[in-house]
C-alpha cells in the first residue's frame, strides 16, 4: 500500500527546473512553455485551415491548458469550432 | 429595425442537377429581397467534401450568403429552408456584432502601437536635454 503513495521519479526535465536557481524546495511547477498562437480579432467560423491548428487528429477542441491562448480567444475558438462542425467542416469525431 | 448582417449558409444535396441548384439560389436571393433584406454578397463554394456523412452523402455542395436586414427575411429563409429537401443543413450566424467587436480591438491595438512608439521617440530625444536641466 505504500508504495502507492511514493513520488514517482522525477523527470530529467524537472531536475533541471530545479536545478535553475528555484532551490530544492521549489514547488513542484508544470511547464509553462506555451506556443503563442495569434489569434485573429475576427475568428471565421469558415476558416478550417484557422480552426484545424485548435483541433487534434481525434476531433476534440484543445484544450486552453494546451493551446496557450487568452481565456477570451479559446472561446472564440471553441464557438468557431462547433459551428464549423454544425456545417459539417470540421468532424465530432475523427475515426 | 437596426441593420444586422447575417451569414447563412447551406448544403445542398449534392445529387441534385446544378440548374436546380441555380434555381435555388436565385429563388433564396427572392425571398430575402421580398422580405426587405439585401444579399451583400452570395459565394457558391461548390462541392466540397463533408467530416461526417449527412443522410449517408460524403459530399455536399456549398452556398454562402451574406445578408444585410433586420430579422424577418432570416425567419422566413430558415422556414422556407427547413422544408426544402435539397437542403441538408443550413447556418446562420448573426457576425456584425463580432465584427464590430473585431474592429474595436484592432482600433485599440493600433492606439496603443502609436502611442507606444511616440513614447518610445521622446524617451530618445529628449533624455539628453533632461540631463541638461
Amino acid at each position: 500500500m505504500a508504495e502507492n503513495f511514493e513520488r514517482p521519479e522525477r523527470s530529467e526535465q524537472e531536475i533541471d527546473f530545479a536545478d535553475e536557481g528555484f532551490g530544492e524546495k521549489a514547488p513542484r511547477r508544470y511547464q509553462r512553455r506555451r506556443p503563442r498562437q495569434v489569434v485573429p480579432d475576427y475568428v471565421d467560423w469558415k476558416d478550417v485551415d484557422l480552426l484545424r491548428q485548435f483541433v487534434p487528429e481525434r476531433g476534440k477542441i484543445m484544450p486552453r491548458r494546451i493551446s496557450g491562448i487568452s481565456a477570451k480567444d479559446q472561446r472564440r475558438i471553441a464557438t468557431a469550432i462547433k459551428r464549423a462542425r454544425t456545417m459539417a467542416l470540421l468532424p465530432f469525431v475523427q475515426d | 429595425m437596426a441593420n444586422r448582417t447575417y451569414e447563412v449558409m447551406y448544403i445542398v444535396d449534392p445529387e441534385t442537377p446544378a440548374e436546380r441548384v441555380g434555381k435555388l439560389n436565385e429563388a433564396v436571393g427572392k425571398v430575402i429581397e421580398k422580405e426587405g433584406g439585401t444579399v451583400v454578397r452570395m459565394d457558391d463554394i461548390g462541392r466540397r467534401p463533408l467530416a461526417y456523412p449527412i443522410n449517408k452523402r460524403t459530399e455536399g455542395y456549398y452556398v454562402l450568403f451574406e445578408i444585410d436586414g433586420s430579422g424577418q427575411e432570416i425567419a422566413e429563409l430558415e422556414r422556407r429552408m427547413r422544408v426544402n429537401d435539397m437542403i441538408i443543413r443550413y447556418i446562420t450566424i448573426r457576425v456584425d456584432e463580432d465584427r464590430k467587436k473585431a474592429e474595436k480591438m484592432k482600433n485599440k491595438r493600433d492606439r496603443r502601437q502609436a502611442n507606444r512608439s511616440k513614447f518610445r521617440a521622446t524617451e530618445e530625444t529628449e533624455a539628453p536635454a533632461e540631463a541638461a536641466a
